[in-house]
């Protein structure tokens, strides 16, 4: 197990620097004045030439990535163009406002989808089966902000059950704050419950066709513990791996659903950043999720050789 | 089940037929039309076809065919849906419903254009991944994890600030991020091929990896190249909707949807929810109906 894990770890850390070089080589792409961008075309030379001594922008491209690497290893990602404050100050707090919602749209996704998955994969090809699977099929392929914008004019314009603007008051009960969130959340949940769903019904209908679900049912157990005892395990490993893959991508798409809500999270600081051409900020953004990517990742790679000790056993050969 | 087009087996006729990837070309063109039948006749398909349809006639005739014009503001402003708006205008007092129709005209240019790019960057990455194996698959494979690892979306932020709005842009964003997915599904589809015996024989009368690879596996390997490029248009439109939203598409006044949604959610709370809500319908019908077309190429093409 520990060498599993080592090596897992190594082969993130590998993939985490691959990144930084990609957002690297991105941002330094196009042969870009910083100090003229952010200043404007009316401020003097002087001026322009301070700041990006400042910055450090005027110096070797190799000297800039061994400054963007050493910030990557202390997670400090450097300071915001703008307004000089470190990026981590303001990356920190909108990712746990972000982490909130994500969190809550999982809380929402995960059980309906894999009662889903297992509802539909007993059923298979039958009417409630095919209705789930083109439903999920409609909802996952439609964009966040599309369905944050129909639910906002549905539920917090027309029905008033949900509130317009995400944020909640300060020092807010949990209560109050979930009253906020539900909504956006749902937005959330309702694109990523089609595809989970789609994921755990597949898992399911492949582990029923084996031979020891088989022999299990032969010995006359109850469906439901051939269910919980000898398929589960086995049958959602599949959709645990797609779930942890998604954790990334929800930080990803939940820009859409935070704009439409104006909730102050990752997407609107990154969107206000787009705004100022505030390049720290938003590399640092990207970095920061591809972080959360990774550690969703192992945790579930983790998980599942927890679950099915072959896998470990394989990969430490 | 029973019409199921099954691929013929490997050098089953003499050597007199035209062969191509150890498959007689006409066999091949009958599988091919034999899966097309199949495809055509799913409901999935038809009904995503006409409504994909529907949304291209309206990008192409565009001005000729919707009621007003979709850019000039003529008309009071913010009026209901009702008889004369059946969706009524928006808050510049331009007619929505025409601003709708033509509103598929930039995202069916650029989602298409960027899926078809992407696949095949990831046919050429996979193939050499897939073909070559070694430190080639190793060294290739790290990269393409790692943009795995990038949500497309604020990948899109960063080039927008770097690279400015443009559709090229979008197009070589999308490319790129989708690529490496590509790359993979192809990757592991060579693998099962390169091994095969008309691969060895190819190898043996001296072919080139070149030629290989693209006029022995490629043909075989088309299956699931076809399905990743259904399914990447439907991501495509996916994404490209998304960037316009956040500000990364066309400038205004251009009516697409993404960019509409984008000009109107915040009179949502002001109860006019006529000039978000018909783009943002319009965007869910089109990515659907990709989707289902990709569903019924993917269910054949997969069995």
């Amino acid at each position: 197990m520990g060498r599993f894990l080592l090596k897992r770890l190594l082969s993130a850390i590998v993939t985490l620097w691959l990144l930084a070089t990609i957002v690297f080589v991105l941002v330094n792409v196009l042969p870009s004045n910083v100090g003229r961008q952010v200043l404007g075309g009316q401020a003097p030379e002087e001026l322009v030439k301070a700041y990006n001594k400042k910055l450090g922008t005027d110096r070797p491209l190799l000297v800039q990535y061994g400054k963007a690497m050493k910030n990557l290893s202390t997670l400090s990602f450097g300071d915001s163009y703008k307004s000089g404050v470190a990026v981590r100050k303001i990356i920190g707090p909108a990712m746990v406002r972000s982490g909130k919602l994500a969190v809550l749209a999982l809380l929402l996704t995960v059980p309906l989808a894999i009662a889903g998955g297992i509802y539909t994969a007993r059923r298979q090809d039958k009417l409630a089966d095919r209705a789930v699977v083109v439903a999920g099929l409609a909802t996952s392929s439609t964009p966040e902000f599309v369905t944050a914008a129909i639910l906002l004019s549905i539920f917090c314009v027309t029905w008033k059950v949900g509130k317009v603007f995400a944020n909640p008051p300060p020092g807010a009960s949990i209560l109050t704050q979930l009253h906020y969130l539900i909504v956006p959340a749902v937005a959330m949940a309702i694109v990523y419950l089609g595809y989970i769903v789609r994921m755990a019904r597949a898992g399911v209908i492949g582990a029923l066709q084996t031979d020891y679900a088989r022999t299990a049912t032969m010995k006359g157990l109850p469906k439901g513990t051939v269910m919980r005892r000898h398929l589960l395990r086995n049958a959602l490993a599949p959709t645990i791996t797609v779930i942890s893959a998604q954790i990334g991508y929800l930080f990803g798409s939940i820009v859409g659903v935070e704009i439409v809500f104006n909730y102050a999270g990752l997407g609107s600081v990154l969107r206000d950043a787009v705004g100022n051409k505030d390049i720290p900020i938003l590399s640092g953004g990207v970095l920061a999720v591809g972080i959360v990517y990774m550690i969703s990742t192992l945790a579930a790679d983790l998980l599942i050789a927890f679950l099915n000790p072959r896998i470990r056993l394989e990969s430490s050969r | 089940m029973s019409e199921l087009a099954i691929p013929p087996a490997r050098g089953a006729a003499d050597s007199s037929t035209p062969m191509l990837g150890g498959i007689p070309v006409s066999e091949r063109k009958q599988a091919r039309s034999e899966n097309w039948r199949l495809i055509r006749r799913r409901p999935s398909f038809i009904i995503g076809s006409v409504i994909a349809l529907f949304w291209t006639v309206c990008a192409i005739l565009g001005e000729r065919i919707t009621p007003r014009s979709p850019i000039k503001p003529l008309y009071k402003v913010h009026q209901r849906p009702g008889a004369q708006f059946l969706f009524g205008t928006d808050k510049t007092g331009r007619d929505v419903l025409s601003r709708v129709m033509m509103g598929s005209r930039d995202i069916l240019k650029v989602a298409p254009l960027a899926a078809v790019l992407s696949v095949i960057l990831g046919v050429i990455l996979g193939m050499i991944m897939g073909y070559f194996r070694g430190w080639v698959d190793l060294v290739l494979g790290r990269i393409v994890e790692a943009f795995l690892a990038i949500p497309v979306i604020l990948l899109g932020f960063v080039a927008v600030v770097v690279l400015g709005r443009s559709n090229v842009v979008i197009i070589s964003i999308v490319a790129m991020l989708f690529a490496p997915i590509v790359a993979r599904t192809v990757r592991s589809a060579v693998l099962a091929e390169r091994d095969l015996d008309y691969v060895t024989s190819a190898k043996l009368r001296g072919e080139g990896p070149l030629f290989i690879m693209f006029r022995e596996i490629l043909p075989n390997v088309m299956g699931p190249i076809i399905v990743e490029l259904t399914i990447r248009i439907g991501y495509a439109v996916f994404t490209v909707a998304t960037l316009t939203f956040i500000g990364a598409g066309p400038k205004p006044p251009s009516p697409d949807w993404g960019a509409q949604v984008s000009d109107n959610y915040a009179l949502l709370q002001s109860r006019i929810w006529w000039s978000t809500l018909f783009p943002a319908l319009a965007i869910a019908s089109l990515v659907i109906a990709i989707n289902l077309i990709a569903d019924a190429v993917q269910s054949v093409l997969d069995a």
